[in-house]
């Protein structure tokens, strides 16, 4: 008992003390303004040449400069961060690999018929939700990951409410699941290789990861459909990396769920080894 | 006189302050289910934060993650061990 308070006298002396070392410095004015009033000379740079539509050699066509960061200007980055978030998925699979595709022991029968409407209507919302974060990368805040995400929740919320036998029975299963994420995958992959196939056909240099034309190569893709600005190919790895990253959610998901009767087969004879 | 500026550092102060004794919250209550929500609370306050730190993107993926996946994947957990903590 003694020792308990001493363990929350000091748990509450440490908490005011952090807070304490953030508040005051931060009120001080330790970090200038709080936001910040000027834009830096990088921020400049990037804001003058991402949409630009008068001087067309070193644009991007996307007016969200975000996501012209993320899939133009540093579109390796975020290829290989792609790749290590979908070695984690495939190592979380390797896991349960025996029981992947398997159907569930227990025979669900999720919540109550109310909770179950309601939840069927307002998962459309966040579907829609989702799939317009994703399709809209290159106009608004956010892009393949953000709405891979928002729409993945769906897919968890059906699993709590109706069961995961009904998600057995549709057509979410483990395979339809595994072709939607290979398939967005090399989907990526073929958008960042297509300059290089059409050099092929063509007798001008591109390059890999091109998203419009340079002065040196005149390979672009689609700027805009109709009046909007559809930000080249930004537009086809949003839309490729938030179906990778729905499926690849909804089947992470779909195996933390299993049962333990059947969950619990993965982890048998591990005393002789791996 | 407040801006608009500092009618946001304001708001910024009052979501951090807000959060802190969400997290204390969380760390001491015994009833885990209960301690999901307080977490659930802390993720909201910081996802304002994000939001008014102008990092829109951030909040779209925080959302979810931290309040959606976090919650439920805790919630598994907290079903397979049992609700309430034991010294």
């Amino acid at each position: 008992m003694k020792g308990t308070r001493i363990r929350d006298a000091i748990f509450i002396a440490s908490i005011v003390f952090a807070v304490t070392i953030l508040a005051v410095p931060t009120l001080l004015g330790a970090l200038g303004h709080m936001p910040p009033v000027d834009v830096r000379t990088i921020a400049i740079k990037y804001l003058n040449n991402t949409y630009n539509p008068f001087n067309q050699s070193i644009w991007t066509s996307s007016p969200e400069a975000v996501a012209a960061i993320v899939w133009d200007y540093r579109g390796l980055d975020t290829l290989f961060e792609t790749a290590v978030f979908y070695s984690a998925i495939i190592a979380a699979l390797a896991l349960y690999r025996e029981i992947l595709g398997k159907k569930d022991t227990l025979e669900g029968r999720g919540l109550s018929i109310i909770v179950q409407r309601s939840t069927a209507i307002s998962m459309v919302g966040i579907l829609v939700v989702g799939f317009a974060t994703i399709l809209h990368g290159q106009l608004t805040p956010g892009g393949g990951f953000q709405g891979g995400a928002i729409a993945a929740v769906t897919s968890v919320v059906a699993i709590v409410v109706f069961s995961r036998l009904f998600i057995d029975r549709s057509r979410l299963s483990y395979k339809h699941l595994l072709v939607i994420r290979n398939t967005a995958l090399v989907g990526i992959a073929l958008t960042a290789i297509i300059p290089l196939i059409f050099q092929l056909f063509s007798n001008q240099t591109t390059f890999i990861f091109q998203n419009q034309g340079k002065a040196m190569s005149g390979f672009s893709y689609p700027h805009t459909i109709a009046d909007a600005p559809m930000g080249g190919s930004i537009w086809f790895y949003n839309l490729f990396e938030g179906l990778a990253v729905v499926s690849a959610f909804s089947l992470a998901m779909i195996i933390v769920f299993y049962s333990e009767e059947l969950s619990r087969k993965t982890i048998e004879g591990e005393e002789s080894g791996f | 006189m407040l801006e608009l500026a500092d009618l946001v550092f304001v708001m910024l102060g009052i979501s951090a302050l807000l959060s802190i004794p969400a997290t204390i919250l969380a760390i001491i209550s015994r009833d885990l289910l209960r301690a999901v929500i307080f977490s659930a609370l802390q993720s909201t306050m910081y996802t304002l934060m994000f939001f008014l730190l102008m990092a829109p993107d951030i909040v779209l993926v925080y959302v979810a993650v931290s309040i959606g996946f976090m919650s439920l994947l805790i919630i598994l957990l907290i079903k397979k061990v049992g609700r309430y903590e034991r010294y």
